[in-house]
């Protein structure tokens, strides 16, 4: 792993089973993960994944690359535009410093209304 | 953190700015509070759950590991679960949403993992809170930013930790 390395592009179709049943793999139990109707009350489009989900498919989407025997240090991610059903999650990264033993990896995650998700995972590299 | 907004007076009135900052210097000297027992032991069946929902497959994490960002999700409330009354972060956005600002956006989540948990751990974590941030204008509004830090623990030993930041503001009306 060396700085300039990128990770090719993975796109995430978002299915209301996916946002449902990660919500829920997850124990978040917010009903604007799972309920439209409340979600739409809370002023929502629709039902939006949440955030222990946006966290946990950037750790896929590093290890599917790096392999899941890398170390993962940590995940810091910034939250944008919200993951509905029916767009479509597109990943893209890209090794941006490797110093000490750890490589730091700037990952974005966006969807049709811009950046969902955009953050550093910290690997052992 | 001290710095004062020049444009405090024209976001919130002062006395209500007042008010909110001591509430935070108050509940931060809490420190680690709102301690709190996994409902489970680190187990493989929640694991293979959240290895299905999110399409992630190794061997790793079938032999006796957990994936490092289900940190979390040992300790999560769960159905109906109810936050303890000195719950740090939930004791700020209380005192937000009770002057007004009663939307809530999460913005940031900081993880860092000291090590993976094993099957047939007890994590516990403590919450506290790190820093009340504002009044700023946004694009969802006037608000504050209220930043938690979660530290989760086996025994005695650090396990993991989480910055987390979420937005309380007033919701702009729009015509």
């Amino acid at each position: 792993m060396k700085a300039g390395d990128e990770i090719p592009v993975w796109e995430l179709p978002i299915t209301p089973t996916l946002v449902v049943s990660t919500a829920l793999a997850t124990r978040d139990f917010q009903d604007v993960h799972h309920d439209r109707d409340r979600a739409q009350a809370a002023g929502s489009k629709d039902i939006f994944m949440n955030i222990l989900t946006s966290t946990a498919l950037c750790e896929r989407y590093v290890t599917d690359w790096a392999g899941t025997d890398v170390q993962i240090k940590g995940i810091s991610i910034r939250l944008g535009a919200p993951a509905y059903p029916y767009d479509t999650l597109s990943f893209s990264g890209e090794v941006t410093d490797v110093t000490d033993g750890i490589a730091t990896i700037s990952v974005t995650g966006a969807v049709s209304l811009g950046a969902h998700v955009t953050g550093t995972v910290r690997v052992a590299a | 953190m001290s710095e004062k907004p020049r444009d405090v007076h024209s976001l919130v009135d002062e006395a209500v700015h007042e008010k909110i900052m001591a509430a935070a210097e108050e509940i931060k000297a809490w420190g680690e509070a709102a301690e709190r027992d996994a409902r489970d032991l680190v187990n493989q069946p929640t694991i293979n759950n959240w290895l299905e929902a999110m399409g992630l497959e190794s061997e790793r994490f079938h032999q006796g590991e957990a994936p490092p960002s289900m940190a979390q999700v040992w300790t999560m409330y769960g159905q109906g679960g109810k936050h303890p009354d000195r719950d740090p972060l939930h004791a700020m956005m209380n005192v937000l949403t009770d002057a007004g600002f009663d939307g809530v956006l999460g913005t940031n989540s900081e993880q860092s993992y000291d090590r993976y948990l094993r099957v047939g751990e007890q994590v516990r974590v403590t919450t506290a809170l790190d820093s009340v941030v504002g009044p700023k204008s946004t694009g969802m509004g006037a608000g504050y930013f209220v930043t938690s830090r979660s530290t989760w623990y086996v025994g005695d030993e650090r396990v993991a930790t989480m910055l987390f930041r979420v937005l309380k503001f007033i919701p702009k009306v729009t015509a």
